[in-house]
């Protein structure tokens, strides 16, 4: 390990409601891969956008190769050696690999552009990386594997010094993650210096040499790989006080009947062979960590997107018996009584340019409607319910809907599946986004509602809302299902250990 | 003025509406100064701007519907010729009774907005693209039918059809308005009191939270580019009353001002927010306008320079208004 | 992958043999159509679709369109036709008023769409209707014929040797269009403005996330189409006896429909300049072909229509079935 590269110290970013980065100090020295750990929303990417400039600190000092710096855009980090490989691909899918590296510094003899040189360009960088990929290949033809090796090879032609690399391992095969081992290794010999930020336990301890772990937008502490375990890692990501008690016991009766039986479902490469039981009455808390899948297995339940096989049955109502039910589409879903409350509500949820009334109907207008007219008071009466019982925070019912707080948005969204009357509710990220206190009221709706024998499937990346909300836990990793426990017998490291389980 | 927007009956009209109005008014106030004999012959040229209204009226409230998604459907022109000249055929060479002729042309609207909706909704082609080969394929159709001959309908003095005419004007009271005005309050009733006008306002805000309610969109899709397209059927039976001739080959400028019209009236382009009242003010401003450039003694040259004006501003209104508020 | 499977997933390979399929069905049942005569007549009314093709394959490749060219074209020949005529402006100048025209409309539409943000189609729809009416306020204008002084300009299309009826007469335009073919089909792959049009048909916000111009460039698409539309008024005027004001509208299908035919993306990212030409000779086959096998010329307005449709859904399930794949 060589001489500091860079130091960021006491690095403070408020954004409207949230205290993102609370005095965060890091450092990267010459020739180590220094890991940078937390829960999904601790601060570590918000840390590294302000670094190359995408967000400006409120406070704090950057300090890069001896010289205090303030970059304003990526561009001006990446001409000072400052790259990062972000977790979505930042590519123009139509132009060929080399084309991609080289864009916006296109060599060029006259006005012709030197592609013969571009393409030599990339072989000698690919050479270096000891990676195969032909650089006169389409960028969109190529596997976000190697998509990604390009991103990597671009940031290396910036004559970089320091390298992010944002969760790089995400959308890796097990081959692919080897061959980006090799290129770390790599870089680190030609004394760069790599941040690297990752969940995968396993790999942190394959390949770096420090951590970082951060928790809740503040510093936790730096360690030195080879002298730590895993658990000591894992204890400084969750090891915050937990002022929500969490639950002991399931509150679902053991001889609640089996609403929803998922056997064997499989959706692309995300949703693999994966079966589980909601019970009535019950809120079955699916964990992982972020690309762990458990949003597609949603969307494909749902038949937002489509599936390639699997079996979904649902109790019938009148008879109680479960019943094998189709699913293609969100049509199909609904009318089985199920109800989907995306994770992104402004593109997903609601219609934030239509008024309370106008949303919380969309999903069962037909029921207040004489025909194909509306019925304008009888929506408005339900509306005007449901916001009472929600106690969504509003002027009226014809209030748009981006008027509103993320909560009480959140709280339309309910409406909108309360008056349809469905009796599966998937909430997937519930509190995304919603400040503290609104938060608490969701989580006392979501248990009103499972008392009042409504079945919930809750997907949720904070461990602590997992171990309040949940009567029973799926644990997911990498598309596929690693663990299912009853909350009795559930803890932190439990759960995280089998979300961070590699399967093979 | 903040007292005045916030006003129960101005706020129910749209701030932007009355403006509109405003605008109207004081167009016809600059018209009766500014051109010479303008006021005098006032009632000729609010009858020629009525008739313009009639037709243009019923292509702007068709086209409302199919932006309100985020669509747009320009062959809208050339379909109300289409219309026009296969009714007019079936009329003059097959010798088919008026009456149904009159439903032949509201048919082949009918088909034109099926096919430009299944086209959109459920085979996901872009708008425009379908725009563009619909306008071609009715003007084809439109001259292949009737062996490129214009097309003539019964003047007021026939004897026998010449009730034609009366769905216009009646010894001088304006049925047409009636009409338009009957028809501008179903669209209204179609568009803010149904369930397909609901869905449709809603997709065009946000699509895919509309799908994920379990709406079937696509049906929803479709039904606006068949109003549409029924619209245009109905906009050539008005075209044809009051004009009585049809040529083949042309209609592509009415696109235009109908576009022209919706979105002055305060529907954007992007979908999701459409007002029938605005399209309604907005197609009389049209009217009242192309009627005072030629009262000015300028001739289509100018409508369709200063129509063409009109849209680029109006979008790039509302281009900016949306900016602003994200 | 075999060689000749991806020579037939290639659509331009398609559109040629189309076009080839097309010629031998004409020469088989036209006597008329084996002439000499017929097939240099068909080039001369080829030169300006083409142009116009190769200009507009620009706009789509980003995504866009540019519904301007057809009247757009209309309206510089006159204009510059009529400054020949009334104002005694050399036929040299002609041309390059008519270049610079079709810059500056080509300019206004770049600003409207890349800077301002205005939908393409909407845009330009706009400007068509503002070039029509532009042309409209010109007379019907003929440009100086081969015998009359400034006749000369014709010969950058058609050489002829020899006068009365010994003349022959050989197409140079044709080998004008292929050079030009090969120069933009140079500028689309091997000069940052043409992979940067690809980039922005690709992915406009990761390409200005590279820190390219986008606006810039996107003006520049809009541009360079504008200056090719302005050489084809020329060809036009060129073949027209006499330029008409108010026609236009519609040619710009067959460019349009040409580019399409030629495999260019419906959604961006991807078109060539060979395909455009190649596909521009199918609709040109088409629309003055058809006739010599005893179709009405109007069918061809159908079947363009059609044919662009075709196409466009080729284009749509081929990325279907890649998306599946992937």
């Amino acid at each position: 390990m060589g001489d500091v590269i860079l130091t960021m110290k006491g690095i403070d970013k408020s954004f409207p409601g949230v205290h993102a980065l609370d005095h965060v100090d890091f450092e990267v020295r010459r020739g180590e891969v220094h890991a940078l750990m937390g829960e999904n929303g601790a601060g570590k990417s918000t840390l590294m956008k302000v670094l190359t400039g995408i967000y400006k600190k409120d406070s704090g000092t950057i300090t890069y190769e001896g010289k205090e710096v303030e970059f304003h855009n990526t561009r001006e980090a990446q001409d000072a050696g400052i790259v990062i490989v972000h977790q979505e691909l930042n590519m123009v899918g139509d132009l060929t690999v080399a084309q991609n590296i080289f864009i916006g510094r296109e060599p060029v003899k006259g006005i012709r552009i030197d592609d013969k040189k571009m393409i030599e360009d990339s072989k000698a960088l690919f050479d270096k990386l000891k990676i195969e990929i032909d650089p006169t290949a389409k960028m969109k033809d190529l596997t976000v594997g190697k998509q990604q090796m390009c991103e990597i090879a671009k940031a290396i032609s910036h004559n970089a010094k320091v390298i992010i690399f944002d969760e790089p391992s995400a959308a890796l095969t097990e081959k692919e993650i080897d061959d980006l081992f090799a290129i770390i290794r790599d870089l680190r010999a030609q004394n760069m210096g790599i941040v690297y930020i990752s969940h995968r336990m396993d790999e942190i301890k394959v390949i770096t040499d420090r951590v970082t772990v951060m928790r809740d937008g503040g510093y936790v502490g730096t360690l030195i790989t080879k002298d730590c375990t895993k658990e000591d890692i894992i204890n400084m990501m969750v090891g915050r006080v937990i002022y929500e008690e969490p639950k002991t016991h399931s509150m679902c009766p053991p001889d609640a009947p089996v609403v929803l039986k998922v056997e064997n479902l499989n959706a692309g490469r995300m949703v693999q062979d994966v079966s589980f039981e909601l019970h009535k009455g019950e809120i079955l808390g699916f964990s992982g960590l972020m690309g762990a899948g458990r949003t597609e297995t949603a969307r494909a339940i749902f038949g937002a997107d489509p599936k390639q096989s699997g079996k979904i049955s649902i109790m019938n109502k009148q008879t109680g018996k479960l019943e094998e039910v189709t699913i293609n589409s969100p049509v199909d879903a609904v009318k089985a009584g199920i109800g989907y409350l995306s994770e992104d509500r402004r593109r997903y949820g609601v219609v934030v340019g239509k008024s309370i009334i106008e949303n919380s109907t969309l999903a069962c207008l037909e029921d207040y409607s004489h025909g194909i007219f509306i019925d304008k008071a009888a929506e408005k009466k339900v509306t005007e319910k449901y916001i009472e019982e929600l106690a969504t925070k509003t002027p009226g019912p014809d209030q748009l809907v981006m008027n509103l707080s993320g909560g009480n948005q959140q709280k339309v969204v309910i409406a909108k599946w309360l008056v349809k009357n469905s009796d599966i509710l998937i909430f997937d990220e519930p509190t995304r986004g919603i400040d503290v206190g609104a938060k608490n009221e969701i989580y006392k709706l979501m248990n009103k509602l499972a008392s009042e024998g409504k079945s919930i499937i809750m997907i949720s990346s904070e461990m602590t809302e997992i171990l309040r909300m949940s009567d029973r836990i799926v644990i997911m990793c990498e598309g596929k299902k690693t663990g299912e426990m009853d909350i009795a017998e559930a803890t932190q490291e439990s759960i995280m250990d089998k979300a961070t389980r590699n399967i093979k | 003025m903040e007292k005045f927007k916030q006003n129960p009956v101005v706020k129910k009209i749209g701030f932007n509406r009355i403006i509109l109005i405003g605008v109207l008014i004081l167009m016809y106030i600059v018209f009766c100064v500014a051109i010479k004999g303008f006021a005098a012959a006032g009632a000729d040229h609010l009858m020629n701007t009525l008739n313009y209204v009639y037709f243009l009226g019923f292509l702007s409230l068709g086209v409302t519907f199919s932006i309100a998604t985020g669509g747009i459907d320009f062959s809208i022109g050339p379909v109300m010729f289409c219309c026009a000249l296969i009714g007019g055929y079936c009329f003059n060479s097959y010798k088919q009774p008026l009456g149904l002729c009159i439903f032949y042309i509201v048919l082949v609207g009918l088909a034109f907005g099926i096919f430009n909706g299944y086209m959109i909704a459920y085979q996901s082609i872009p708008p425009f693209i379908i725009s563009m080969a619909s306008m071609n394929i009715a003007k084809g159709i439109g001259a292949v039918f009737t062996h490129v001959n214009s097309q003539s309908f019964p003047q007021s003095s026939d004897p026998v059809n010449g009730w034609f005419t009366r769905i216009v004007s009646y010894d001088g009271f304006p049925v047409g308005l009636v009409v338009f005005t009957v028809a501008a309050v179903i669209c209204g009733i179609i568009m803010y009191n149904t369930k397909a006008g609901r869905y449709i306002l809603c997709l065009g805000s946000n699509e895919e939270a509309v799908r994920l309610s379990g709406v079937d969109t696509r049906k929803y899709k479709m039904i606006a580019y068949v109003i549409c397209g029924i619209c245009a059927g109905i906009a050539a039976v008005y075209f044809v009353a009051t004009y009585t001739t049809v040529q083949p080959g042309y209609g592509d400028q009415y696109n235009n001002e109908a576009i022209a019209g919706c979105v002055m009236g305060g529907t954007s382009m992007t979908g999701g927010i459409a007002s029938i009242l605005g399209t309604v003010i907005g197609v009389f401003i049209i009217s009242l306008l192309q009627e005072g450039i030629l009262a000015f003694g300028f001739g289509k040259d100018i409508q369709l320079i200063v129509t063409g004006i009109i849209v680029i501003v109006a979008v790039y209104a509302d281009v900016t208004a949306r900016r602003r508020k994200n | 992958m075999t060689k000749k499977k991806s020579l037939l997933n290639d659509q331009r390979f398609i559109a040629a043999l189309v076009a080839i399929v097309l010629v031998v069905i004409y020469l088989i049942f036209s006597k008329e159509f084996r002439k000499y005569t017929s097939f240099l007549s068909m080039l001369d009314f080829s030169y300006y679709d083409i142009l116009m093709a190769y200009g507009v394959t620009f706009p789509l490749i980003t995504g866009g369109v540019d519904l301007s060219i057809g009247t757009g074209m209309v309206c510089y020949a006159l204009v510059a036709g009529q400054m020949v005529r009334n104002n005694g402006l050399p036929v040299g100048a002609a041309i390059v008023l008519c270049l610079v025209l079709g810059l500056a409309i080509g300019i206004l539409n770049g600003v409207l769409i890349g800077v301002m943000g205005l939908a393409p189609f909407i845009a330009t729809l706009s400007t068509c209707m503002i070039t029509r009416g532009i042309g409209s306020m010109c007379s019907a204008t003929p440009w100086p014929t081969t015998s009359q002084a400034g006749g000369w300009f014709h010969s950058i299309f058609k050489w002829t040797f020899g006068t009365g009826r010994q003349a022959f007469k050989f197409p140079f335009g044709i080998i004008l269009m292929l050079v030009l073919m090969f120069v933009l089909e140079f500028v689309l792959n091997h000069t940052k403005f043409g992979r940067y049009t690809i980039a922005i048909g690709s992915n406009r916000e990761a390409t200005a996330l590279s820190g390219i111009n986008v606006k810039f460039y996107h003006v520049m698409v809009y541009a360079v189409c504008g200056l090719l539309v302005g050489f084809s008024s020329v060809a036009y005027a060129a073949v027209t006896p006499t330029v008409q004001p108010g026609t236009g509208a519609g040619l710009e299908m067959d460019a349009i429909g040409g580019v399409f035919v030629g495999g260019v993306s419906a959604t961006g990212g991807y078109g060539s300049i060979i395909g455009s030409f190649i596909g521009t000779m199918v609709i040109m086959l088409l629309k003055t072909g058809l006739p010599y096998i005893g179709l009405q010329s109007n069918w061809q307005q159908i079947i363009t229509g059609a044919v662009l449709i075709i196409s466009v859904m080729i284009d749509i399930v081929k990325k279907k079935g890649a998306a599946a794949k992937a």
